[in-house]
């Protein structure tokens, strides 16, 4: 049967006609909406926000709104729900945990910090363990998204390097433990290029190289990448807010698309092993799990790891903290104390994460003796003194935030 | 949507109860569906907490906040910015994308259509298979295929097309754009082919009978009725093409072939600057709804052509 | 277009280009599909080097198989249940929304059927960013993960239910309603006696259709996800398969189709069953294409 030609199947003209309408009709509800709408954002007149740098160590406040738990609590019997990266936290952790406690533990991944801290500054999801890195705990401090430590619970932070008891960005430890530490480098596959960063006068200079084409990536991160583009140029001061510099940063990016056509991932740990990649832009920890997912008849002399000999680089180091909202308050902190214990994060350490906690127990230069670190990847070994000559990420004003993230988003859309 | 022409007479009176039959839906699609379009508009005109970097949406409309739309605006309509870029290049892979799989689907549904007979069911089942395994799957299944170790790669070089394994996935556009071929092809065969098996074949006989040839009898009889199906079938693989972002993620991972999707992710889930991202979806249904009245418009004028 | 006419002198014959064509098309989109499956039976870790045939991936494998990967195994089960909400909601939902639409006359009709239509052109991503924004800033007592989500689902979905139970409604027309309530049925005895009969095939076709839709969405899951533990196949399909995936990734994405074809050959019989009782004839899968091309 044919179709009659006036049976149209799709809609009128005047569906637009008359949503335009409805839209101008809508705004009207604004005065209801203002009533009753939620607004998860914190009201109050918070504190001059500190922007916390090693040179500018800040002590976080405390409110009285948001006190710690008593001490002498007995540890909760819920689920204890951490946030956290992926491949970050071994399982057979998590299953001692849950054995010696006697309660189940559950895992929630994030791909990117930004949408971590989103979901958690939205107060849209409750978690007992959140894992936030320096640049931006500040902030989750001050919206009053993270509870203060009762460091009675906690007496395994003596196994912590000194410097990190009291670290700059939260003097005393009031509201976070560290977790792990690490440098960011460039990893390469060492039986695939022809010319490793050392071969260069700039060791920066390895990311145009042509003959990686296609096969050169940098972290898909908003303030990592731009860093060694500018370290690159010899500026020092990653966190710098200068429109000229951030310029520069963007440019170097762009200028990459064109040379090598480059890629983004934060899966570096696979990508390198697995000859996706055979230079990028590298997490030292992910340089060290890499050995562990090199395909049969492929050894860890393939991989390797630069990082400035003079120490001159991009450092960092997050650290765990427990939300506001967590059901399991007391049982959180037990699990901070679980994992500052020497021999824990040890195996968590060397069994799964390859990222090196900062335990005084663990001698950096045994790594490689102990099998732990392979010998071609012995630059990827943190040591703590590395914080002294090393450059961290910060927080920055809200201003230089959108400054770096419009220049990246610009970088991203591959103009 | 027109009535139905059987000569009926409206139930009027009965209106109250089939307003009421349809309230519950209409109300859920208010405040599931316009609602959120609101609040996406309240937070583009809305400001940013200053400590936590999240969007405060603004409610009163005397206090809406135009810097995101003018940050976007000023980005889409600067020629060499970000924006403008990465629009221009969504609509060109849409484009292409869009005149591929019509080119796909035409003859393919053309085919089972009216040469179908005895194999019908057959084909329509392969036809409507891929709606049942997952987008992802199928895409899944391809970035395999086009690995460096992929079969694409050994067949090729088994045939002595390549000597070496080429590296498809490096970010280039040919992959991005056969990606969205592929997986939205499916969605226009099946309106084609509905609309194609309803043609009287008694129209195409008597063009015939009246001495075209059979190219003549096709451009001058079953292309002009197959026209409101051909734009059925751009309208409804075009416009949700625009809002993939996932396909140039997974095919290619680089910059130059990001599209407008992927920039609306990245201020919306990965950023502190969700106004921006916010605005950016606005901009994109503005452009959207006037594709869609063009659409709307060369339908209606189509089907005047075909007299009726 | 016209060239292909012009390889063949008798338009009712064999059309020899127009087979190849489809035969490759059909190849083109399905073999890829029939690969992924076969590597999900592959003895060793590998997705595109033929090892062996086994059921690691599914069953054996104690750390990695979909059954031991609580991961895995979560986002399944996550798929169906968002799938079984969707379905069981949207069905009855649309096909009121349906029914009303198509008889309903006076103001605000007009306005309400192109309401109902606005989904069906709105990118996904652009629904998921109004649905993430109106859970976190307005209505806050919808925590993300399986509610919103499960929302997300439905209003996707239920535009598709609409214009299939509509197409369908056309095509029957009132006359049988009209019967009934000049046989002294009131309106709604007539609706539940006379017109819901005749809509079952359509209604078992959009039960099908929102089942494959809902287990096939990614980006308004991925929106309104809570994290791991609300992920849903394709979600993890897309997180996993860009890093170390195993061939427990196909084997999870060959279970998912599976079940969603069994659905589907199910709804089928019944459709089957329901025409064969009323003596109607033709291809029953012509008639669902029918409906589904809408």
């Amino acid at each position: 049967m044919t179709l009659h030609p006036r049976e149209s199947r799709y809609g009128r003209p005047e569906f637009l006609r008359r949503s335009a309408a409805g839209l101008v009709g809508l705004s009207s509800l604004s005065t209801l909406l203002a009533a009753c709408g939620g607004s998860n954002n914190a009201e109050f007149t918070p504190p001059e926000l500190k922007l916390a740098s090693p040179d500018n160590p800040v002590t976080q406040p405390l409110f009285d709104d948001n006190p710690a738990i008593a001490s002498g609590l007995d540890p909760e019997n819920g689920t204890l729900r951490i946030y956290n990266w992926n491949g970050y936290l071994d399982p057979k952790i998590k299953k001692g945990f849950a054995k010696e406690y006697g309660v189940k533990v559950e895992e929630t991944f994030f791909n990117t910090t930004d949408e971590a801290v989103q979901k958690i500054s939205s107060g849209a999801i409750d978690y007992d363990v959140f894992f936030p890195t320096e640049d931006r705990v500040g902030r989750l401090i001050l919206g009053k998204r993270l509870q203060p430590l009762n460091l009675d619970y906690v007496p395994n932070l003596k196994n912590v390097w000194p410097s990190f008891q009291d670290p700059w960005y939260d003097k005393g430890s009031r509201y976070t433990v560290p977790y792990m530490t690490w440098t960011t480098g460039i990893g390469y596959r060492a039986d695939k290029i022809q010319k490793t960063p050392l071969d260069y006068a700039n060791p920066y200079e390895i990311y145009w190289d042509e003959a990686n084409r296609g096969k050169t990536y940098l972290l898909d991160d908003s303030r990592d990448a731009p860093a060694h583009m500018l370290l690159k140029n010899g500026i020092t001061n990653i966190n710098t807010e200068d429109p000229k510099d951030i310029a520069l940063a963007k440019n170097e990016l762009k200028s990459l698309i064109g040379a090598v056509n480059i890629k983004l991932s934060t899966d570096d740990y696979t990508n390198v092993p697995e000859g996706k990649a055979w230079v990028h832009q590298m997490w030292s920890g992910s340089a060290v799990s890499a050995q562990w997912y090199l395909p049969e008849g492929l050894g860890t002399d393939a991989l390797g790891y630069w990082f400035p000999a003079d120490g001159h680089g991009t450092i960092g180091s997050d650290m765990m903290a427990i939300p506001k909202n967590a059901k399991n308050p007391v049982l959180a902190h037990h699990f901070l104390n679980y994992l500052l214990d020497n021999k824990n994060g040890y195996s968590n350490f060397t069994n799964y994460v390859g990222y090196q906690p900062p335990l005084k127990s663990l001698d950096p230069d045994k790594l490689v003796s102990d099998g732990v670190v392979p010998p071609s990847l012995k630059t990827a070994i943190v040591r703590e003194s590395d914080f002294d000559r090393g450059f961290a990420i910060t927080e920055l004003t809200p201003t230089g935030q959108a400054d770096w993230l419009n220049a990246w988003a610009e970088f991203k859309a591959g103009v | 949507m027109s009535e139905p022409k059987r000569g009926v007479k409206a139930d009027r009176a009965g209106d109250g109860f089939w307003a009421g039959l349809a309230l519950p839906g209409v109300v859920w699609l208010c405040v599931f569906f316009l609602l959120p379009f609101y609040v996406v508009l309240c937070v583009a005109l809305g400001s940013v907490d200053p400590i936590l970097l999240t969007p405060r949406p603004e409610w009163n409309p005397l206090e809406w906040n135009t810097s995101a739309f003018e940050f976007v605006f000023d980005g889409l309509f600067t020629p060499g910015a970000a924006f403008e870029t990465v629009f221009v290049r969504t609509f060109f892979y849409v484009a292409i994308a869009t005149t591929l799989s019509l080119l796909i689907a035409y003859p393919v549904a053309y085919y089972v259509a009216r040469y179908g007979g005895r194999w019908k069911g057959l084909l329509l089942m392969g036809l409507i298979a891929p709606f049942f395994i997952s987008y992802l799957m199928r895409m899944l299944a391809w970035i395999n295929l086009l690995q460096d170790d992929g079969w694409v790669n050994k067949v090729l070089i088994w045939l002595g097309i390549l000597d070496a394994p080429h590296n498809w996935l490096d970010g280039r556009a040919s992959s991005v754009i056969l990606g969205l071929v592929y997986g939205y092809v499916p969605f226009m065969i099946l309106p084609l082919y509905a609309f194609l098996d309803r043609i009287d074949r008694r129209l195409l006989e008597a063009a015939r009978d009246l001495g075209a040839s059979p190219f003549e009898a096709f451009r001058m009889v079953t292309l002009p009725l197959s026209m409101p199906a051909i734009l059925a079938g751009i309208a409804i693989i075009a416009l949700p093409m625009f809002g993939d972002y996932y396909t140039p993620d997974l095919l290619s991972g680089a910059p130059q072939t990001s599209l407008i999707g992927n920039q609306i992710n990245l201020y919306i889930r990965g950023g502190q600057q969700e106004p921006v991202g916010a605005a950016l979806v606005v901009a994109l249904m503005l452009f959207l709804t006037v594709l869609m009245g063009y659409y709307l418009y060369a339908t209606v004028r189509s089907q005047r052509r075909l007299g009726g | 277009m016209g060239r292909f006419r012009g390889w063949f002198a008798n338009p009712w014959g064999k059309p020899r280009f127009l087979i190849l064509y489809t035969a490759l098309y059909l190849v083109w989109s399905i073999v890829p599909i029939l690969i992924a499956i076969r590597f999900s039976f592959n003895e060793g870790r590998s997705r595109s080097t033929a090892q062996g045939w086994s059921l690691r991936w599914y069953t054996g494998d104690p750390d990695l198989s979909v059954l031991h990967d609580s991961e895995l195994s979560s986002a399944l089960l996550q798929s169906l249940r968002l799938a079984a909400i969707a379905v069981l909601v949207t069905v009855p939902l649309g096909l009121a929304l349906a029914v009303g639409l198509t008889r309903w006359r006076g103001r605000g009709a007009g306005t309400s059927r192109g309401i109902s239509l606005a989904t069906l052109v709105t990118p996904e991503i652009v629904m998921g960013t109004a649905l993430l924004l109106v859970f976190i800033h307005l209505l806050t007592f919808v925590p993300l993960g399986t509610p919103a989500q499960a929302i997300g689902h439905i209003t996707f979905s239920l535009v598709f239910v609409v214009l299939i139970v509509r197409g369908r409604l056309l095509a029957i027309g009132p006359e049988y309603e009209e019967a009934a309530r000049d046989l002294g049925a009131s309106r709604l005895q007539a609706l539940r006696l006379a017109l819901l009969p005749m809509l079952v095939p359509a209604i078992v076709a959009s039960a099908i259709i929102v089942f494959a839709i809902s287990m096939d969405d990614f980006v308004i899951s991925a929106f309104l996800s809570s994290g791991t533990s609300t992920d849903t196949v394709p979600v993890r399909i897309y997180a996993t398969g860009r890093t170390a995936p195993t061939p427990a990734l196909n084997a999870l994405a060959t279970i998912t189709l599976a079940l969603t074809i069994v659905i589907a050959a199910v709804g089928f019989v019944l459709w089957r069953g329901v025409r064969a009782a009323r003596g109607q004839t033709g291809s029953t899968v012509g008639e669902f294409a029918a409906t589904e091309g809408l």
